[in-house]
């Protein structure tokens, strides 16, 4: 069957890349749209891609997204903190917007779209380009998403009690205090408005192109959501039949160390190997704190493997080994990994799971605030503030995960939990894709939620219609027994009514 | 592992013992306990079995179920209260005395204490299952096809909005005008106002066990998973739980080939094929009137009838209807032949009629029948009928337009291939989620925090009264400053204008 992929470039394509490349193995068709300056939307063996030009170049690309990195390590006041995130992210999403303008207004490639005749259309709806030409080209949908930003998944259709469940950038946990309750309410509300921000361009670049009104989650609740959520990780909640969790594909994909790496490995003695990276989207680091991390890497007796490809910290220590590129899942599954530090972004923190690593974690952006503290409560490993953090605090922090037994439990804990399922995530997420592809979606999970307006959803109209019955009631009762009670103590009334006329 | 299994009797029992049975065989110390007296319970099981003593007597159990099936002959019962509170009160006051002996066999309570289990696989229908999990502190998954009244929304804490999740035996579908939306709701609030008064024996059976009081939301909430008798091919898409599983469709595999007796009436049906008729392995009898009426209804259509009946021989019985005392019902509708399926739509009958692609001509009689029917009906793969109402012209109407309106057939053969194309079997995802709870102890990762709030911290009226408190004190302080301003501005005219006032006056 053919399938057209619309992917995000970045991090988020790691796991698509995964999916679509074992769709690949088993014989279908792929094409995977990517606009023609791109970071990691290589050539390979197993699609085709189809590029659609930009209107900026492989620089700019570079220098959005190597600000994008450094700016985290900014300081700024808690204040500004948000509005210093929300334009940072905006770095990078703008561009993204550009793309997709772009490609929704390049005829060529959309008539090259619409001639191939596609099964189906895999997407990431964090940005909705993908979205958007699913409805134009009519073609049933499967969407790959982490739930952020603004929890696109429920937005319509699922309850999400702010009471319970945590919203994002809170870094609350689902257990919450009264101000931390009243916090998410508002967070909630905020959340609405960063919907807004985010893509109220988006749904007027498609009311363009479908020359209609659309509103993105009407576009969604045709969809099947693959979620990369496990419940290990994830805050238990209301779901809807639609959506499939697929938390930690990457898991079971364990390959050999190459010579290199074994050898590092080995030569780390008893002690072990602590496997440091801030992930793909980040890999400078202000001078100052790399000597800083530099220096508390040295204070630890385990080996060090880094993935930097910044300068080189002049004090850096014999332990410690700088590297361009590590094999992370394959590092953390080695019986010497004793620790793991991570900026906390959900592959990285799926990776630690799956291996039962305790983690140190850097949250730098987005989620991953909210994916350090999920670890943090449930005990598998301890979050430090990448901005105040000092020497000595990655230092203790590092030594509590390695020689506190408990945070190595409770990452064994959560790792054969998270193991012990009923199919391997990799195939059930295959699994939903062949079957939008067999069935031309999944119209049969779609909730009747959608076909209400907000207020029948909450059943307002009901509840004011039976408060209106009720007190009709009530005041039919209260007037009948009132004028029963002039009936019978009429006189005594009138007598006091020309009693008082007297007096006056 | 050990398991303790809680099971309920009648028809549900029997997607119950395929998992228990498969959960045997794969090495597991299975206990079940039944009581002494039951319909289907106890034959020919691999497994340990602990007899419950019990006072009543088969009689007894036929008797209380018998004085309410005859009752949906005479008068259908609409509404969980009503269900509840008429025929179906004796029968339920029996399951709860159950309970009530098994914690008096001091022997068995023993037995079971020592057993130190892993889990209790339970039927929530039968209450003491729970009973016995919070007593002995074990674990639970409860097996079910749908739970009563609002404890799915209590002890699961899953939400079902009424706007469009139709209460249980409310016959209404997941589109609702605003009179069956404000009926919906009512029947929610009904629920709530009466649900406790009925389940008010098994609660005090509970309170006295545990020698506390409890609620019934306290037994359900401790449940680990929850696993339902059916799927988003027949229920509509609702709000769910990640605790919850589903795994409708246990009971459909490959028919078997035929045997003789069966293979001979099939192959003499000739090209017009065999209708398969059964009303479900609770009722076999039905009113002598009722049973001529079907009977004429079923000589007029040329297929080849296999009714499953065991009361007297309606005497019009055409030369097409074969009486059988049991039929294999599933092997049956398999059959390339097999052209409609008349069925009382109970859960087992509708999977085993979708999973063999069989239009279905349905009579509800009881339960969640006629929800099912509802569903089906709406799905344009099958035709509800009243029993109580209907002629022999609507029967074979019904069984006309199924078999000859290409759309049933198409309809409910697009029903079987979304209903078979499943990642994992579900009778291996039961077994795999039984298993999971009994290694792993519970599944307290899955247990959402909404159950330590109060419903007005859950529904956060607490935070909306707080920042309303807010709001209006800073729009009465506003209000004031604003007003204390003026008559500090305009002080001298308003005094003046008072003492105008005063002066008129």
């Amino acid at each position: 069957d053919k399938l057209l992929v619309v992917p995000q470039d970045g991090s988020h394509w790691l796991s698509m890349k995964e999916i679509v490349e074992h769709l690949s193995e088993r014989g279908h068709d792929i094409v995977v749209l990517v606009p023609e300056v791109n970071l990691l939307l290589g050539e390979s063996k197993y699609y085709r891609r189809k590029s659609f030009p930009v209107p900026y170049n492989l620089e700019e690309l570079r220098t959005r997204y190597r600000s994008f990195g450094n700016n985290h390590f900014a300081a700024s006041s808690p204040l500004m903190a948000p509005l210093r995130e929300y334009r940072n992210n905006m770095i990078v999403i703008d561009m993204c917007f550009f793309s997709c303008q772009s490609l929704l207004k390049d005829s060529a490639t959309l008539s090259f779209l619409r001639e191939n005749q596609f099964d189906a259309l895999f997407t990431d709806p964090a940005m909705p380009c993908g979205v958007i030409l699913a409805e134009y080209l009519k073609l049933p949908s499967i969407y790959l998403f982490r739930g952020f930003p603004c929890s696109l998944e429920h937005i319509g259709q699922s309850p999400s009690p702010v009471s319970y469940v945590p919203r994002f950038y809170t870094k609350f946990s689902d257990h919450m205090t009264f101000p931390q309750r009243l916090a998410n309410f508002i967070a909630n509300i905020l959340e609405n408005y960063l919907y807004h921000c985010l893509y109220s361009k988006y749904e007027i670049l498609a009311s363009d192109l479908l020359k209609r009104d659309v509103s993105l989650p009407a576009l969604h609740q045709n969809s099947l959501w693959l979620l990369r959520y496990d419940f290990v990780f994830e805050y238990p909640r209301p779901v809807m039949p639609n959506m499939i969790f697929i938390g930690g594909t990457n898991c079971k994909k364990k390959g050999n160390l190459s010579q290199e790496f074994e050898a590092y490995v080995n030569a780390s003695g008893e002690h072990g190997i602590v496997v440091f990276s801030l992930g793909s989207m980040v890999s400078e680091i202000p001078e100052k704190k790399a000597m800083e991390i530099a220096e508390a890497l040295g204070r630890i007796p385990q080996t060090l493997l880094w993935r930097y490809t910044g300068t080189r910290p002049s004090n850096l220590a014999k332990n410690t080994i700088l590297v361009k590129w590590l094999p992370q899942n394959d590092l953390l599954g080695h019986p010497k990994a004793r620790a793991f530090i991570t900026h906390s972004g959900s592959h990285g923190i799926y990776e630690g799971i799956c291996n039962g690593v305790p983690m140190v974690m850097m949250p730098l952006f987005g989620d991953q605030m909210d994916n350090a503290k999920r670890m943090e409560t449930r005990g598998a490993g301890v979050t430090l503030n990448v901005l105040e953090m000092t020497a000595d605090d990655l230092e203790n922090a590092l030594k509590t995960v390695i020689n506190n037994k408990s945070y190595k439990e409770n990452i064994m804990r959560l790792s054969s939990l998270h193991k012990d399922r009923p199919i391997e995530p990799l195939d059930l997420a295959v699994f939903w894709v062949e079957y939008v592809m067999r069935h031309k979606g999944a119209p049969h999970l779609r909730p009747a939620a959608h076909d209400l307006t907000w207020y029948q959803y909450h059943s307002l109209d009901v509840i004011g219609f039976l408060l209106a019955i009720v007190l009709t009631v009530v005041f039919i009762v209260y007037k009948s027994c009132a004028y029963g009670c002039r009936k019978c103590f009429g006189g005594k009334g009138r007598v006091k009514k020309s009693h008082k006329s007297k007096t006056h | 592992g050990r398991l303790l299994v809680v099971p309920m009797d009648g028809s549900h029992w029997f997607t119950m013992q395929m998992i228990v049975e498969k959960l045997s065989h794969r090495g597991h110390e299975v206990v079940v306990v039944i009581p002494e007296v039951s319909w289907h319970m106890g034959k020919s099981l691999n497994f340990t079995v602990k007899l419950l003593l019990v006072l009543n007597t088969l009689e007894d159990l036929n008797y209380h179920f018998k004085f309410f099936a005859h009752n949906q002959w005479k008068t259908q019962e609409v509404g969980m209260f009503s269900l509840l509170k008429h025929s179906g009160k004796g029968f339920f006051e029996l399951l709860f005395s159950h309970c009530r002996s098994l914690f008096k066999d001091k022997k068995l309570v023993e037995y079971l204490k020592q057993s130190s289990f892993d889990a209790v696989f339970l039927d929530p229908f039968d209450v003491c299952g729970l009973i016995l999990a919070k007593y002995f502190s074990l674990p639970s998954v409860v097996f079910s096809g749908g739970i009563f009244c609002h404890y799915l929304d209590e002890g699961a804490q899953c939400p079902s909005p009424p706007s469009y999740v139709p209460r249980i035996l409310s016959k209404f579908t997941d589109t609702m005008t605003f009179k069956e939306r404000v009926w919906n709701h009512l029947s929610y609030m009904k629920e709530r106002a009466f649900c406790p008064y009925f389940f008010k024996t098994a609660v005090e059976i509970a309170s006295e066990v545990l020698q506390t009081p409890v609620t019934m939301r306290d037994l359900f909430s401790p449940v680990s998973i929850w696993m339902f008798r059916t799927d988003f091919v027949l229920e509509f898409p609702r709000p769910m739980m990640p605790n919850m599983v589903y795994i409708g469709g246990i009971n459909c595999h490959q028919g078997k080939p035929l045997s003789k007796e069966f293979e001979a009436y099939v192959n003499a049906s000739g090209e017009h094929g065999i209708v398969v008729f059964s009303l479900g392995s609770m009722v076999s009898e039905i009113p002598e009137k009722k049973a001529m009426e079907i009977a004429e209804a079923l000589g007029r259509i040329p297929q080849t009838l296999l009714w499953r009946y065991t009361g007297t021989r309606p005497s019009n019985l055409a030369k097409n209807t074969i009486l059988v005392k049991w039929l294999p019902q599933n092997d049956l509708l398999g059959h390339p032949k097999a052209r409609a399926f008349i069925t009382h739509s109970g859960s087992h009958g509708i999977y085993e009629g979708i999973c063999n692609g069989v239009p279905m001509v349905m009579m509800p009689l009881f339960g969640d029948q006629m929800d099912n029917a509802k569903r089906m009906e709406t799905r344009g793969a099958g035709v509800t009928l009243n029993v109580l109402e209907m002629t022999a012209d609507d029967l074979e109407n019904a069984l006309k337009t199924v078999i000859n309106n290409k759309s049933y057939k198409e309809n409910i053969m697009r029903l079987s291939s979304l209903h078979k194309d499943r990642p994992i079997e579900p009778l291996d995802l039961a077994v795999f989620w039984v298993e999971y709870v009994m290694r792993h102890k519970g599944a307290p990762h899955l247990r959402p925090a909404a159950h330590d709030l109060t419903w007005y911290q859950y529904h956060s009226l607490d935070v909306i009264g707080f920042l309303l408190a807010i709001v209006l004190t800073v729009v009465f302080i506003v209000y004031k400053s604003c007003a204390y301003g003026c008559r500090k501005c305009f002080g001298g005219k308003g005094r003046v204008k008072k003492s105008h006032k005063s002066k008129t006056h």
